[in-house]
């Protein structure tokens, strides 16, 4: 089996025959992404292609059509769960589609798919503007992260990604063009909602299509006004971190010695509409964190002898105060702060003026040093859900003990958005390689549990949720086949 | 070379996240420099990546794959410039610059490559000692008439072919510069090759040959230290002789030292000033051997205890490479404005020479190269200044065909302005 010749070579005319190429290396290269499920087959494809434009992308997924021709869609190949599941599927790249414009004066950025976080917001601090990195890494694309959900530790204040959705170019699994929002009117990408009923619901599902329903070529994203200060690098290597100006950030690690404390503080903030970043700190995270740069064995000599000693009633909280628009305003948050903790009894640390992690640089992969492979189960719910779920984790964890390793505490990371109105919660469990379909099989349980107690899973599995969930499967399929008669938009 | 297991447990535990494509994201400072990879960045698939380099390994090792014409091409345009490598390693323990190189000697032994021009480096190399066939009766033809070499000396001055033949102006400013400093110092009367690239095109017997003659000619001159100025020798001899020894850098019969590494200290000894103005804005390039590369060798049999703790393994993260000696050397003269790039230090972009490619594939190294000069002009410097020959070389023709008109400079060159 491959691709026919003669779709091989309309391919080759539509890119040039350098950004197409069926060599076994290139397409065995393609098969596998970040964080997808050990279980499912991954097929080689059997051809990739790189298109740079709208026009070339079109062209492609009519030629897929023409000869009923899977394709799958990928950008960073980071944490996209992107890969084939059919034989002979075209893998279309967009990582050559990377271009970036910026309106200052409206407040939004049009990016290609290929443009990644740490790339927009270095462009974007520069102009006195931000985005939000999303935890998962500075490196993810854009474009399929904030057509999924989009979640990033600085939307306490500012919410969800996918709310900045704004004007979209989607090619349809057709290969047709839909333009969505302020787009489908004139070439403006600035309001998202158009005439008629907004599709872009059609995009995400919480989990986003996967390349099930087309391609996004370009979307136009809401970014927020910024401090003035140039934020520069300092540190290197393992230790880099934005210098933030102290005038107007302040961050505190604070201490509850109860959960229940904790969360209460949280909500408090939430209501006091204070701070810029709020989240708990799984204690074993501290840990990676400050032995990071030391590898596996370097965190289990810390961690070994530090883990036991942890208190499994106390509760860590990380917050990042900010005197949005004024010195006064930085000084403010940290009173009704300071006075909350008061109230919960809770120890409040300052740390330095740094981020190194949540501005540019998120990189949930260095959890990986810990065993060499995680795996994270996360719903999105109220704060009060995400605590009781992080407890049914924990039993379902000790019952997958070994080969998931010992943390000695609870992993679960517990981060509101929007001011406290939904939190996600994202259980992160380790094992060692070799270990890996354990871990699947640890976060089958998860989800089954996550169902039944009603929480919103990301990814959530159809076969678990589906029954529950008024069979939306079913309803969904009828939406695709809708839009993709020929199904070959990432079928499987 | 990996050994097999230790080769498939390194490319087993990639988890695939693509962070080996770009700087420190703390460091981006524009998406127009916002990546690390010079064949992701120019080549796009994923295959030519480190990303895809490691799954290729696997594949290639459980016999799903073969040196196809495509996997050929992204092996062997790889500058082999360690950027992944170091970048994974900020998070993770993956040896993914190893990886690569013990592929590409895979691709050696089963007969597919190296490519022709690396074939006739290694011919070049035993028929006359140098990469590139010239009279080995010559190598010594750079030595400027006013500077005399101790017959006895603790310092050896390690010159390699690329000084010693195509860029004599490097090693006659650093004997120059170390005669004027009033160091005594000597040079083999019959130094071979050092190998550098025979070690990267996985042409292993003869690379090690090199050494053993090498090694054996510093031992017999009594040299208590070896200075380079050529990036590239130092990282050999430094890193890649031990290694092939199956030893540590630290059980060499020999010290070696950058002369930027021997110039600061000097400086902070007080027994190098350097007196003359040198007014020029410059920037700095980091060669990738003098910097995330330049680290000791530490010899380590593969032992594992769960989950994955490597045993008595010292890692080589990229960050006790020679990053503060030249700039320090170019702080101290008078006149000098140092620039920074975007990408510096462990982040710094590959000039595109390195791992072979200058020889085999000169049009991809030359766009690397374009890719620096372009990053160089932004910081409206008017010289790029940087420690390693083919750095140089490279940059020198990258910035006149981007019309940047910037000069390109070595170290010791200006060094040698500063002090005369």
């Amino acid at each position: 089996m491959s691709i026919p010749r003669e779709a091989y070579q309309t391919l080759q005319s539509i890119v040039g025959t350098e950004w197409v190429s069926d060599d076994p290396a290139i397409c065995e290269a393609d098969r596998y992404c970040s964080l997808s499920s050990p279980s499912e087959e991954k097929r080689r494809p059997g051809c990739s292609i790189e298109p740079v434009s709208t026009e070339e992308v079109q062209a492609i997924v009519k030629v897929a059509n023409r000869y009923k021709l899977p394709f799958v869609v990928t950008s960073t190949y980071y944490s996209a769960g992107t890969y084939c599941r059919k034989d002979d599927s075209i893998l279309i790249d967009l990582k050559r589609m990377n271009k970036l414009e910026i309106d200052e004066e409206n407040l939004y950025a049009i990016v290609e798919p290929g443009v990644v976080f740490s790339a927009l917001q270095a462009d974007l601090f520069k102009r006195g503007l931000c985005t939000f990195v999303p935890g998962c890494g500075g490196h993810a694309s854009v474009v399929a992260n904030t057509v999924n959900m989009g979640d990033a530790p600085l939307g306490w204040r500012y919410g969800l990604g996918y709310q900045r959705l704004l004007g979209v170019e989607w090619v349809l699994p057709d290969g047709e063009m839909l333009k969505m929002g302020s787009l489908s009117m004139s070439k403006d990408y600035f309001w998202g909602e158009g005439p008629g009923p907004d599709l872009r619901g059609l995009l995400r599902g919480c989990a986003g299509h996967q390349s099930r329903m087309g391609i996004i070529t370009k979307i136009g994203v809401k970014v927020f006004p910024f401090v003035s200060e140039e934020l520069e690098p300092e540190g290197w290597a393992f230790r880099s971190f934005i210098k933030l100006p102290p005038n107007r950030f302040k961050w505190y690690n604070i201490r509850f010695y109860s959960r229940e404390d904790a969360i209460n503080a949280m909500f408090e903030l939430g209501r006091c509409e204070i701070a810029l970043v709020v989240m708990t700190v799984p204690p074993i995270f501290r840990g990676v964190a400050r032995t990071r740069g030391v590898g596996c064995g370097g965190f289990w000599e810390f961690w070994k002898d530090a883990g036991p000693k942890l208190n499994p009633k106390q509760m860590d909280l990380r917050v990042l105060l900010y005197g949005i628009g004024s010195d006064k305003r930085l000084e403010y948050e940290e009173k009704v702060l300071l006075d909350i903790v008061k109230e919960y009894g809770g120890s409040p640390r300052e740390a330095p003026c740094r981020d190194e992690t949540n501005f540019m640089a998120a990189d949930a992969i260095c959890a990986n040093v810990v065993g060499g492979r995680f795996s994270s189960e996360v719903s999105y719910e109220s704060i009060n859900q995400a605590v009781r779920y992080s407890k049914v984790v924990d039993k379902i964890t000790d019952e997958h003990r070994p080969p998931i390793l010992q943390e000695y505490n609870s992993t679960d990371w517990v981060c509101p958005y929007e001011l406290g109105y939904i939190a996600k919660m994202e259980c992160l469990r380790m094992a060692s390689v070799e270990d890996n379909y354990a871990l699947q099989e640890w976060k089958n349980d998860c989800q089954d549990a996550c169902a039944k107690g009603g929480a919103y899973a990301l990814v959530p599995d159809n076969k678990v949720f589906g029954p529950i969930w008024g069979n939306y499967p079913e309803k969904e399929d009828k939406i695709r086949a809708a839009f993709d008669p020929n199904h070959v938009s990432a079928p499987g | 070379m990996l050994k097999v297991e230790e080769y498939k447990h390194q490319a087993a535990t990639c988890v695939r996240c693509s962070y080996c494509k770009f700087p420190d994201l703390n460091y981006i400072k524009s998406s127009r420099f916002s990546r690390q990879c010079p064949i992701d960045t120019r080549y796009r698939f994923n295959l030519y990546s480190a990303h895809g380099l490691l799954h290729s390994a696997l594949a290639e090792l459980d016999g799903k794959l073969e040196f196809t014409p495509k996997l050929m091409d992204a092996l062997w345009h790889c500058t082999l410039c360690g950027g992944c490598d170091i970048r994974c390693k900020r998070n993770l323990d993956v040896e993914v610059l190893q990886v690569i190189e013990t592929l590409r000697c895979r691709c050696v032994e089963q007969g597919k490559g190296p490519m022709p021009e690396h074939k006739m480096l290694a011919d070049n190399v035993k028929k006359s000692h140098n990469i590139y066939g010239a009279d080995h009766k010559e190598r010594l033809n750079w030595m400027p008439e006013d500077v005399k070499p101790a017959q006895k000396a603790d310092i050896l001055y390690f010159v390699g072919d690329p000084s010693s033949y195509r860029h004599p102006e490097i090693a006659q400013a650093t004997a120059r510069l170390l005669s004027q400093a009033g160091v005594p110092f000597m040079v083999l009367a019959d130094e071979w090759s050092s190998g550098h690239e025979l070690f990267a095109t996985g042409q292993l017997e003869l690379a090690r040959e090199m050494a053993d003659h090498n090694i054996k000619a510093i031992k017999d001159s009594g040299a208590k230290k070896v200075i380079t100025s050529d990036a590239e020798c130092y990282k050999t001899l430094k890193a890649d002789y031990p290694k092939i020894l199956e030893k540590s850098t630290e059980d060499m019969p020999y010290s070696v030292l950058h002369i930027t590494e021997y110039v600061d200290q000097l400086m902070k000894d007080g027994k190098l000033k350097f007196r003359r103005r040198v007014p020029m804005k410059v920037t700095y390039h980091d060669p990738c051997n003098l910097g995330r590369l330049a680290e000791p060798w530490y010899h380590w049999e593969p032992k594992y205890e769960p989950p994955n703790i490597a045993v008595g393994k010292t890692w080589r993260r990229g960050y006790n490479g020679v990053y503060e000696p030249p700039r320090n050397i170019l702080k101290g003269i008078r006149g000098i404005e140092l620039i920074e790039m975007q990408r510096v230090w462990d982040n710094a972009w590959c000039c595109g020479y390195g791992g072979g490619v200058g020889t085999a594939f000169p049009d991809f190294a030359l766009w690397t190269a374009g890719e620096r000069a372009e990053e160089a002009r932004t910081t409206g410097a008017e010289a790029i200044v940087s420690c390693c020959p083919n750095c140089k070389d490279i940059l020198g023709q990258a910035a006149e065909a981007k019309k940047t008109g910037m000069k390109v400079y070595d170290i010791t060159e200006i060094m040698l302005r500063a002090i005369r």
